[in-house]
This record gives structure tokens, C-alpha cells and sequence, in this order.
């Protein structure tokens, strides 16, 4: 049996699905099955930032109202065949599937991968509920800005308050710059870390890169070289059970030292 | 060079990174307790108001704080006595 995680945030344009795209990629290529599933329905990304959007044929709200096997629905990444995606549907919006439908359907998909990546809607309505009804584990993202944080917040209450179904979730902090962090003029990994009380899955640089790659269809952390992307090949692997280590530079309440230290290794992933 | 030197010892006091911090964590705790804004002031007051029934205590020492351990909230409240009343 898979594992179902929802990627969640609250807050619109934080990085939901742009971390979707990226940790199945790299999920997929530490050799595990993985399906990505676009709960965004009406609002469909996921599709664009995989390359996928002209292989599309059924969506999600197909498989749910039986006009097509869940089987013809899936999306089959040219690049890794062990990579799969379930799009939304374009046309129809969130009360399209209710709660009871996505559980069946992840419940069907966990029995054929080893992941189940939900992509879901921003907010904390039924959009958000029905995103994490079949889901078992979550991923909190958001971005160091204090509306997103605040919307992580009440994200984890409502994950909180269903702690028999959602057993564990942790945060991915995304768009850090670790410069004005060094500068204090922004929150860093171990403010908002205290601030949330949440464990950390992972630490994702503000980056030119992903939008390059978003461009082209190929998420970051399909290719070498870019800090965004071995951020997101980390969290892959934080995910599989390996202990990386983060790199510590938050750079704060530093003494000179390690300011020195961190201005050539100027980033925690 | 005084731009390095600056960078180098800059004490993070009064920065838009502790500002947020304080701000979050105020704004957080009024969030999860579904409290209103002012609420808190009012109970502060309050309270103070009955322990003065009992108790002279020491003018402007009072101190009120709402921490956070592990999401939930703890309240707690400084009274310096100085004599009974009753
Ligand atoms: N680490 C990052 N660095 C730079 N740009 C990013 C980063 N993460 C996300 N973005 C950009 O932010 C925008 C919103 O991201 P997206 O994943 O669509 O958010 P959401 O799904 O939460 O609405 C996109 O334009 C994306 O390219
Ligand atoms: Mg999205």
C-alpha cells in the first residue's frame, strides 16, 4: 500500500503546486511509483508545470462520474514511466468531487503506487476538505510573509483537528532568501519554525531557476545544479525515511564567525 | 569596509525580522484562541480589580503574558502584593 500526502497551504501562490510537480519528479526518480493528483479543479496547473497539458484526455471528475477508467485518466510522463499524473478538470469547480469520492479514489490509487501526491486548492473550504479526505499525511507549505504564515497556521489547526485520519505533517518553508534573512529584514527558518511549532520537511530558496523550468515543462529537481532543486531532491528523500541533514543558515543571532561561514554557503536546504 | 563591519555586528533588535516575529506571534495566539482584539486588555483589568479586593499591591508592576507552548496558549499573570486587605 501507498502512501496518500497532500500538499497544502492556505494561502493562493505560495508553492503548492509547484512543490507538487517537484517532489513527485524527484520521488520518482529515487525509483518509487508516484502519481500526482490536481485537486485544484477548475484552476487546472499541474498539467503545465510537468509539460504534460497536451496529453491531457480525462481529468479527475471524468473517473469520479465513470465516463472513463481511472487507468485511461492517468498521464504517463514520457520522461519516467514510474511517474504519473491526474489532472483536474478545467471546465467544473471544487463541489465537482465531494469527500466520499476522493477517499474512494485514493484509496484505489494507493492500492497501484507508492505515492499519492495531492495538489490542492488554496483555502480552508470544501475545496481544502475534499483535497485532504483520502489523505494520510500532509505537507504544509508556505512562503516566510506573515499572511502566509498566519494561513499555514490555521491550516495546521484544521490538520490538527483530525489527527485519527491525517497522522503526520510537516512544513516545507519555500522562497527563503537567505540574504535579507542574514539582513533581519524577513523571517528565517527558526522563526517560523517556532513560530508554527511544526516539524521541518525541507527549506526551498527563492529561485529564478524554477521559473525557467516552469517554463519548459521540467520541474527543477529533475535537473543538477540548481540549489532549488536539490532543496526539493532533499525533501524526496526526507520523505523516503533518510535523515539529511539540513544545513544550518539561518545567520541570524550569529556571532562573526559564522557569518562569515554562512556568506559562502549562503543556504539551508 | 564600515559596510562589512556594519553587516558583521548588526544586532537583529527593532529589525523587520523581529518586528514580524513579535507581530506573528501576537496575532497567532489571538487566532487560535478565537479571542477578539481588547478581550485580553478587558480580562486584564479585571483580574487585577479583584486581586486588589484582597491585597494592596505595588502600582504599575503588574505584568500580563500569553506564551505559547506547543500551540496551545498559557496566561500568566505578575501580581506584587505588598499587604492583605482582609
Ligand atoms: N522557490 C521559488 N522561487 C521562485 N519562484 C517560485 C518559487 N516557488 C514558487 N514560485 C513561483 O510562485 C508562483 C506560484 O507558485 P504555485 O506553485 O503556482 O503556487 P500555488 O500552487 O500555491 O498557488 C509561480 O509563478 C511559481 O513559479
Ligand atoms: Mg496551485
Amino acid at each position: 500500500m501507498g502512501r496518500v500526502i497532500v500538499i497544502t497551504s492556505g494561502k493562493g501562490g505560495v508553492g503548492k503546486t509547484t512543490a507538487s510537480a517537484n517532489i513527485g519528479v524527484a520521488l520518482a526518480n529515487t525509483g518509487a511509483s508516484v502519481c500526482l493528483v490536481d485537486m485544484d479543479i477548475g484552476l487546472r496547473n499541474l498539467d503545465i508545470l510537468m509539460g504534460l497539458e497536451n496529453r491531457v484526455v480525462y481529468n479527475l471528475v471524468d473517473v469520479v462520474e465513470e465516463r472513463c477508467k481511472l487507468r485511461q485518466a492517468l498521464v504517463k510522463d514520457k520522461r519516467m514511466p514510474n511517474l504519473n499524473l491526474l489532472p483536474a478538470a478545467q471546465t467544473r469547480d471544487k463541489t465537482a468531487v465531494d469527500a466520499d469520492q476522493m477517499k474512494k479514489l485514493c484509496e484505489e490509487l494507493k492500492s497501484m503506487f507508492d505515492f499519492v501526491l495531492i495538489d490542492s486548492p488554496a483555502g480552508i473550504e470544501s475545496g481544502f476538505q475534499n483535497a485532504i479526505a483520502g489523505a494520510e499525511e500532509a505537507i504544509v507549505i508556505t512562503t516566510p510573509e506573515m499572511s502566509a504564515v498566519r494561513d499555514a497556521d490555521r491550516i495546521i489547526g484544521l490538520l490538527e483537528a483530525r489527527k485519527d485520519e491525517i497522522t503526520q505533517y510537516r512544513l516545507v518553508l519555500n522562497r527563503l532568501r537567505p540574504k535579507m534573512v542574514a539582513n533581519a529584514d524577513m523571517m528565517g527558518v527558526d522563526d517560523v519554525l517556532e513560530i508554527l511549532s511544526i516539524k521541518l520537511l525541507g527549506v526551498v530558496p527563492e529561485d529564478e531557476d524554477i521559473i525557467i523550468s516552469t517554463n519548459k515543462g521540467e520541474p527543477v529537481s529533475g535537473t543538477d545544479n540548481t540549489r532549488s532543486g536539490l532543496a526539493f531532491r532533499n525533501i524526496a528523500r526526507r520523505l523516503r525515511g533518510e535523515e539529511v541533514p539540513f544545513m544550518d543558515l539561518d545567520a541570524k543571532n550569529d556571532t562573526w564567525v559564522t557569518k562569515i561561514v554562512n556568506f559562502f554557503n549562503p543556504v539551508r536546504v | 569596509m564600515q559596510q562589512l563591519i556594519d553587516w558583521l555586528f548588526k544586532v537583529p533588535n527593532g529589525t523587520a525580522a523581529v518586528t514580524a516575529k513579535d507581530r506573528m506571534r501576537n496575532m497567532l495566539v489571538h487566532d487560535r484562541l478565537e479571542l477578539p482584539a481588547g478581550k485580553l486588555e478587558v480580562l486584564e483589568e479585571e483580574l487585577t480589580a479583584v486581586v486588589a479586593r484582597y491585597f494592596d499591591l505595588e502600582p504599575d508592576t503588574t505584568r500580563f503574558d500569553l506564551q505559547q507552548m506547543d500551540r496551545k496558549a498559557a496566561l500568566i499573570a505578575n501580581f506584587r502584593l505588598v499587604r492583605s486587605k482582609c
